[in-house]
């Protein structure tokens, strides 16, 4: 300790030892990951999202909906996301490989989002949106009315509302990939 | 309770040139614990009632975000940035001849924060645990860092003698690896993206570096300082305090992984996490020895009880260790599987946060600025409704998330339908931290300008 050099060579290997050990060899494993398809000679997954969802990603991000939802389906053992229905097999680090910013999420207030594209239709997703009490009785989750214009007949999504619900639409790990088959 | 910092006239001769950058420091940091506060209950109100304030401005993911970083780099860091800069002057007997240079690291490290936000609240945000705000922060904040909160590390390596105390490891640790781990982060998640779930790794490794090496290694290096020297006692099991540091060092960077549990990342990885953090428990067990053992001696904690600054400290070193054991029981496999995502793991982290790093520089606020002022706190009441408020709401908030949490992680294993969040509990709590966060920063406020103004009058005359 009196040593100032040793002293912080040691502080620095602290740090630099778990970094090297957890961070870069992560990144060896899985930074070559790409699409890949399930059986040979079948469709790529994941799939690309549209230039409609990528918007649809900003205005997730803008709301701040990743506070209170995580995109992460576990298996079965590690909680009961599959049994609730929240996805058809685990998620694996293949599904976020085209995404810029991976919006796993740390807490739940709400359900897991990883395959909600699956769950619901895009008229169910703004009818959440909008006024999700009348979709959860009691549901902790604000109206997003400011998505939404008042007309004639109803209401009327704004284009953030529609890039919204294109983004939540894409979020589907419906596929089978190398690493997680679906089950029969 | 004596007031025995506010009955006991300091001598501020050497404090003298540490009162420009303290002073301003501790106001930044009261500004940002009102502002955070406010926030909190805020954010507390929105849970309960999920129309309150149903704005775009004030979606609650850009309150509670806000909150948590104001919190964290508004509050803790300027006010561990102040105690850790009058701690090395002390330990060392180091002259601080250029505060300007802290202050002016200080006015950029909050003039970014106040950026850094109100992008936030614009809508500009990233989707990382304190990583949210604009890539472009980053870079400025660890300078800023540099200028404000790299001298100890200076102080430490221009002591007039050899030895060195447990207090300057902590302090120095925390100062020299904050702004590498914070950049590191910065450059892995928000400029050059590692590959896919490899960012919420790096994420994690940062959240834990700095809640346990910036964070709880700075109120550690409070904590060994100020027990001994206000019980005026050595520490028990002194000897024992260098396998605790380096062991508190040495493994906190490898728990990140244990947050992560059932997460698309390498099992292998989350395993060791897991190991990691039980195995943090060998620096638990050494603070408790050197903490809670010189309590238990010669009617210690009675001392600390009546002490206006000390029993923040030993509150403090409770929740350290309790905190401590509660992580490495409960970020295990069979556990995580339950309360992973629940408010359980929030109400550890509030613990580590609330329960150690702010009521122990709550404490070493209440002996510190009475003598860098040379001023006496003008209320012995506000000083009773801020413990009182803060401890009570303290307790029953932590309870709340641990219970609440536990029993959530049970509801949805067997299949409940909807998530339980938020409640009157927690904003009855945020109410109380507010009130008690008020009655300090008014205090505090009060005491400072005392001290301001009879130091013009000294000069006066």
């Amino acid at each position: 300790m009196k040593n100032l050099n040793l002293f912080l060579i040691g502080l620095f290997a602290a740090v630099a030892f778990p970094f090297g050990a957890l961070i870069v060899s992560s990144q060896v494993q899985l930074g070559a990951l790409g699409r890949a398809p399930a059986e040979e000679g079948g469709p790529l997954f994941p799939p690309r999202e549209p230039g409609l969802a990528i918007q649809g990603r900003a205005v997730y991000l803008q709301l701040g909906c990743v506070a209170c939802h995580t995109q992460q389906v576990r298996p079965a053992g590690m909680g009961s996301d599959i049994a609730r229905g929240w996805g058809a097999r685990p998620s694996v680090a293949r599904d976020y490989v085209l995404q810029s910013q991976v919006l796993i999420g740390d807490h739940r207030f709400g359900p897991d989002l990883a395959n909600v594209g699956a769950r619901l239709t895009e008229a169910q997703l703004h009818e959440h949106l909008r006024a999700p009490s009348s979709v959860v009785a009691g549901s902790a989750m604000p109206a997003y009315e400011y998505l939404y214009q008042p007309k004639a007949n109803g209401w009327a999504p704004t284009d953030r509302a529609v890039a919204l619900v294109a983004y939540l639409k894409s979020l589907r790990q419906d596929y089978a990939s190398p690493e997680a088959k679906l089950k029969q | 309770m004596s007031q025995e910092s506010s009955h006991q006239r300091p001598d501020f001769g050497r404090e003298t040139a540490l009162r420009g950058p303290f002073v301003f420091f501790f106001v930044a940091a009261l500004v940002w614990l009102l502002a955070a506060s406010a926030l909190g209950l805020i954010a507390a109100l929105k849970l309960w009632m999920p129309s309150f304030l149903n704005c775009e401005w004030l979606t609650y993911g850009r309150v509670t975000v806000v909150q948590k970083n104001l919190f964290i780099y508004g509050w803790a860091t300027n006010a561990l940035l102040a105690v850790n800069l009058w701690l090395l002057s002390r330990l060392t007997s180091f002259e601080f001849r250029n505060g300007w240079i802290a202050v002016f690291g200080g006015l950029v490290w909050n003039a970014t924060l106040i950026y850094g936000v109100q992008q936030i609240f614009a809508g500009f945000l990233n989707g990382f645990s304190l990583l949210e705000m604009p890539r472009e922060v980053g870079p400025v904040l660890a300078i800023a860092f540099l200028l404000a909160g790299f001298w100890p590390v200076v102080a430490f390596a221009r002591r007039p003698s050899g030895h060195t105390f447990a207090a300057q490891w902590y302090v120095v640790g925390a100062s020299f690896l904050f702004p590498i781990f914070y950049l590191i982060a910065q450059l892995l998640v928000l400029w050059c993206p590692a590959s896919g779930v490899v960012q919420a790794l790096v994420a994690s490794w940062f959240v834990q570096n700095l809640l346990q090496l910036w964070l709880a290694a700075s109120a550690l290096g409070i904590a060994y300082y100020f027990i001994p020297k206000v019980l005026e006692r050595p520490l028990a099991g002194y000897y024992l305090a260098t396998v605790g540091f380096w062991t508190f060092f040495l493994f906190a960077g490898w728990t990140a992984p244990a947050t992560l549990l059932g997460s698309p990342i390498p099992v292998w990885i989350q395993s060791v996490g897991v190991v990691a953090m039980v195995m943090s428990i060998v620096p638990i067990i050494i603070t408790a020895i050197n903490f809670h053992g010189t309590f238990a001696q010669n009617g210690g904690w009675a001392n600390a009880w009546n002490s206006t600054s000390l029993r923040w400290v030993a509150l403090g070193t409770i929740s350290f260790t309790f905190v401590g054991l509660l992580r490495a029981i409960f970020y295990t496999r069979g556990y995580s599987a339950i309360i992973r995502f629940t408010e359980f793991y929030q109400g550890l982290d509030h613990l580590l946060v609330y329960g150690f790093v702010t009521m122990v520089i709550f404490g070493a606020a209440y002996f510190i600025l009475p003598r860098v002022t040379g001023a006496l706190w003008p209320s012995v009441k506000l000083i009773h409704v801020h413990f009182w408020s803060v401890t009570l709401a303290l307790i029953v908030s932590t309870l709340v998330s641990l219970y609440g949490g536990y029993q959530t992680g049970l509801d949805l294993s067997k299949g409940a339908p909807q998530m339980i969040g938020g409640g009157k509990a927690h904003v009855l709590t945020a109410a109380a931290f507010l009130l008690g966060h008020a009655a300090f920063a008014l205090n505090a406020l009060g005491l400072i300008f005392r001290g301001l103004t009879s130091a013009e009058n000294r000069q006066h005359d």
